[in-house]
């Protein structure tokens, strides 16, 4: 709190003596430095000067001394020229290492094919060590190689989810065990994993199928 | 993923139903499945109902402090090949400390993945395994 000017009166000139004193040095402080002169031009040699009086110059202008030619490389070749579409010819390439015929791409392809498995199916995916698994297609990734396909079962009162590269050469076969009943009027079924929607378990469909498989494949032996 | 407060289903008949995680051993990330966690038993078994043929005491009480293994997770798990599982819940079967099942049955699907971390035992319990 400052003290009020009725109580000690000579008090206000303080005040006025401390802005003089802190404004006064500020107005003196200036230098030459600080005033902006352009810098002088720099003036070329003669272009045609004796070789006599090169020796007078300072060493860094002597003419052999001078900013030096800078060397100008080439770019590397294009690695887009090289190669047009590199993920397509990898995927290419490993399509007709996994799937030389095509069965397979074309079993999943459910945008071009119409007899392509669909979701909403029942799909058994069989693997090369022996155990198969089941489920209904609730979605198909189409990802050129990486194409998977997600199955849904119940398996002893626990739901089950397993998505499978359908290009895994530890795939043994695939099988469509039964069509959807009606057409599903989504492409992804995710509506499927809520209880009310759920399928539940598909093993029952599935042993039919295979009673029915079995039955009709040892008529044919016979 | 399991760690700290998850709540797990028992899938044997140890007499547990339902315990609650509180230590991940061997690890600093959440636990999937195959790994040692040691959990507190939160709900037990009616001892009657469940044993029809066995009248079989439970070998654990509420409160207990159990090792146990995971063997079931929803999180997806992406194995070698690169299929994708995931699991409805989380389930786990009581250990002791050298490793052996506390119960004799389990009820349901076990994951794969026991096999990679020598769990046979367990997996050789399991009615299925995924």
């Amino acid at each position: 709190m400052a003290a009020l000017p009725t109580m000690r009166q000579l008090g206000c000139l303080r005040a006025l003596l401390k802005t003089q004193e802190a404004v006064q040095p500020q107005i003196g402080r200036r230098f030459i430095s600080t005033i902006y002169s352009q810098r002088p031009e720099r003036v070329p040699l003669p272009p045609n000067l004796p070789k006599q009086f090169l020796s007078q110059l300072p060493v860094r202008m002597q003419p052999e001394n001078g900013p030096k030619p800078v060397k100008v490389y080439p770019p590397p070749p294009s690695a887009r020229n090289a190669c047009k579409d590199p993920v397509g010819s990898v995927t290419d390439s490993q399509m007709t290492v996994l799937d030389p015929k095509g069965d397979r791409k074309a079993l999943f392809d459910y945008r071009r094919n119409t007899r392509s498995v669909k979701p909403g199916d029942i799909v058994r995916v069989t693997f090369k060590n022996g155990d198969p698994f089941n489920g209904v297609v609730l979605s198909i990734k189409l990802r050129g190689i990486d194409t998977s396909v997600l199955l849904r079962n119940e398996l002893t009162r626990v739901g089950v989810e397993m998505s499978v590269k359908i290009f895994n050469p530890n795939i043994q076969s695939v099988e469509i065990v039964q069509r959807a009943m009606r057409k599903p009027r989504r492409a992804r079924l995710f509506y499927m994993r809520s209880r009310k929607h759920d399928r539940r378990s598909v093993e029952n469909v599935v042993a039919a199928y295979i009673r029915q498989k079995r039955a009709f494949l040892g008529g044919n032996k016979r | 993923m399991i760690q700290l407060k998850t709540l797990l289903n028992c899938i044997d008949n140890s007499g547990a139903s339902v315990v609650e995680c509180v230590n991940v051993l061997k690890k600093k990330r959440a636990a999937t499945i195959g790994d040692r966690i040691v959990v507190v038993v939160q709900k037990q078994r009616a001892a009657g109902s469940e044993g029809s043929g066995t009248a079989l005491a439970n070998k654990v009480r509420r409160g207990d402090i159990r090792h146990a293994v995971i063997v079931r997770v929803k999180k997806e798990l992406q194995r070698v090949d690169g299929t994708v599982v995931r699991f409805g819940d989380n389930a786990c079967v009581l250990v002791n400390k050298s490793g052996d099942p506390i119960g004799t049955r389990m009820t349901g699907v076990v994951g794969q993945e026991l096999r990679d971390k020598q769990w046979s035992k367990i997996l050789s319990l399991a009615p299925v395994n995924v």
